[in-house]
């Protein structure tokens, strides 16, 4: 293989791959936009979907993508009782509380999870989990490819409940100034668990992809946590567009960054390149320029 | 009355102090398990209140202390593999103390002059991470992914480990104290209550966000440095764990943000709980670990030092009621 196509082959990975850290941070930044926390939980709740599509799977040999179906409606009710459980009493306390409760919700996830399931690491082996499409001299694998539509498609319907529906109208408002969206008569409460339900729905998507193209372990999903961080903000907070635009570019990211250094600075790199959007960028990478404040 | 409390939580401390002085003197340091488990709490103390005095008192939340836990952990391992330095060296720990500070000051003119609230924790976050991947990819100066191993024969008590820690929780907390009595403290403060009036009114806010982002760094430093003598063993993925960033954080804001004695109470409760648990329901700990940190946001969002104590607290440091009053209002 020549180093071109080779080289080819790394970005379509990338994209592939990104396009699944882009799910995870719609969700994330969904939730940060209504209720200004960091939702570091996502990670492990992901893994948590990954779970239950294996334990479906391995009970009922039903088909991961057909899971989704089931996954869906389950997390998003959780999503729904993290809310209304947690997080609404405990955000009237300030940030740093909600901060902590994400987190121990993260460690009690991460070690349920290997007190059920031990913490060995799992996949999902379908009859398709090997299948290759190859495109010339490029392969890519039905799984990835599956994921990165099934990614597309989530991201797309979020957006357009965002843009076209009065619920998405007040989601958005409620991002940009809560206490004025409040007094326009939308309920906090209400806002808050639409987007949590929505964001640990899309958790619950990310996790059926990762089961199918990647061996998981209880405490790979902090990794994804801070991953989906990155996308956020290369995206720009509160942007469903430029949070997938954001996890694709983390995927090509790495993907370029292991091919042409080494493995193991990967993240190194993208940590580096999120200091610096942060710093000189924070309105995204794909932001038009605003007038600096 | 406000005399009074002083004075009686001034008496109630130095008996404390004392009894720790004293303790390891009357049980036999090797078989006594309180040793281990005081050493391991003033290392939490002395974190915790580095944290607290970022975070509590200047309001610039850092989630990297463990970026300067290790960092102090690996000053001490590679000055002594030189042989510049030896075992328990006291200019080993300045050093390491020194090294974080150091590097705390120069990340901080970037981060700090730039970011803030949710983006500076989170760059903080990054430097952590960013530190843990160049050790470990260190080559020989830092040992790769397996670390430094440290000549562990020259280990004889447990002992010197427990008075150094103590000595740095507690020039950690008095540090606290007089610069909170000071007019660098006020002008910590006037930055967390409102970052333009403290500008507007003549305060050089950078520069006493980065002196406090320093010192909280050193004594991180001091404790990884501590803790590397302990272990005998520097490794990337133990000393830059993300645990040594939330756990002081967790103790903090579980003790009580914003106030002298949270840190130390939350410490202690949080280590203690921890230990417990892993005694009694080894098979659980950490899934009681994790419930435990929810139910205590749930039903004690700000701290413990607010149940009894907010009006204690009041009187004990005046400034504090800043902090009290807000929790009032909502």
């Amino acid at each position: 293989m020549s180093a071109a196509s080779a080289f080819i082959q790394i970005l379509i990975n990338g994209i592939l791959f990104g396009s699944m850290y882009g799910v995870a941070a719609i969700g994330l930044s969904l939730i940060f936009g209504s209720m200004q926390i960091v939702f570091i939980a996502q990670g492990a709740v992901i893994i948590l979907a990954s779970y239950f599509t294996y334990w479906v799977f391995t009970l009922t040999s039903l088909d991961p993508f057909f899971c989704l179906l089931l996954c869906l409606p389950f997390f998003m009710a959780l999503g729904w009782g993290f809310y209304v459980g947690l997080f609404h009493k405990v955000s009237a306390a300030g940030k740093n509380p909600s901060l902590l409760l994400a987190f121990g919700l993260m460690v009690l996830l991460e070690n349920l999870m290997s007190f059920v399931w031990t913490p060995n690491p799992r996949a999902v082996n379908t009859w398709y989990t090997a299948v290759g499409l190859s495109l010339g001299p490029v392969q890519i694998s039905f799984t990835r490819l599956m994921v990165f539509l099934i990614s597309i498609a989530s991201a797309g319907l979020v957006f357009l409940f965002m843009k076209k529906t009065l619920w998405g109208k007040a989601v958005r408002g409620a991002s940009e100034d809560m206490r004025a969206a409040s007094l326009l008569g939308i309920s906090p409460r209400r806002v808050n668990s639409l987007t949590f339900s929505i964001g640990i729905g899309l958790a619950g998507i990310a996790g059926v992809c990762t089961s199918t193209t990647y061996p998981f372990d209880p405490y790979f999903g902090f990794l994804f946590s801070l991953k989906a961080l990155i996308a956020v903000a290369f995206g720009g907070l509160g942007s469903v567009g430029g949070a997938l635009m954001g996890g694709i570019l983390l995927g090509l990211l790495e993907g370029v960054g292991s091919y042409l250094i080494s493995g193991g600075w990967a993240d190194a790199i993208s940590y580096a390149a999120f200091l610096l959007v942060i710093m000189w960028r924070p309105q995204g990478v794909f932001a038009k320029a605003t007038r600096a404040v | 009355m406000r005399n009074k409390i002083t004075r009686n939580s001034t008496v109630a401390f130095v008996l404390l102090t004392l009894t720790f002085v004293l303790y390891p003197l009357l049980v036999d340091t090797e078989e006594s398990y309180l040793v281990y488990f005081f050493f391991m709490c003033f290392i939490y103390v002395a974190m915790a209140q580095g944290w607290n005095l970022v975070a509590g008192y200047a309001g610039q939340a850092s989630f990297g202390q463990h970026a300067f836990f290790g960092l102090g952990a690996y000053v001490t391992a590679i000055t002594w593999k030189a042989g510049w330095t030896g075992f328990l060296d006291p200019v080993a720990m300045i050093l390491s103390g020194a090294g974080a500070a150091l590097l705390a000051m120069i990340v901080g003119v970037a981060l700090l002059a730039k970011l803030r609230g949710d983006y500076f924790a989170l760059g903080t976050l990054g430097l952590g991470e960013i530190l843990r991947v160049v050790f470990t990819q260190g080559g020989k100066l830092t040992g790769g992914p397996v670390g430094l191993l440290l000549p562990s024969s020259s280990y004889e008590s447990l002992g010197p480990y427990y008075f150094i820690a103590l000595a740095i929780a507690l020039s950690a907390f008095l540090f606290v104290w007089l610069l909170m009595r000071s007019r660098i403290g006020l002008a910590l403060v006037a930055i967390r209550e409102d970052e333009q009036a403290a500008a507007c009114n003549g305060i050089h806010v950078l520069k006493f966000k980065i002196l406090a982002f320093a010192t909280g760094a050193f004594f991180s430093g001091l404790c990884g440095s501590i803790y590397g003598y302990f272990l005998f063993h520097i490794h990337p993925l133990g000393f830059f764990s993300l645990n040594w960033a939330l756990l002081p954080v967790l103790m903090t804001v579980l003790g009580g943000i914003g106030t002298l004695y949270g840190p130390i109470l939350g410490a202690f409760v949080l280590t203690g709980v921890f230990e417990l648990a892993n005694i009694y329901i080894p098979e659980i700990h950490p899934i009681f670990s994790g419930l435990f940190v929810i139910l205590v946001m749930l039903y004690l969002p700000q701290g413990i030092m607010s149940l009894g104590g907010k009006d204690v607290a009041k009187r004990i440091l005046p400034f504090i009621s800043g902090i009290s009053k807000q929790s009032e209002r909502r």
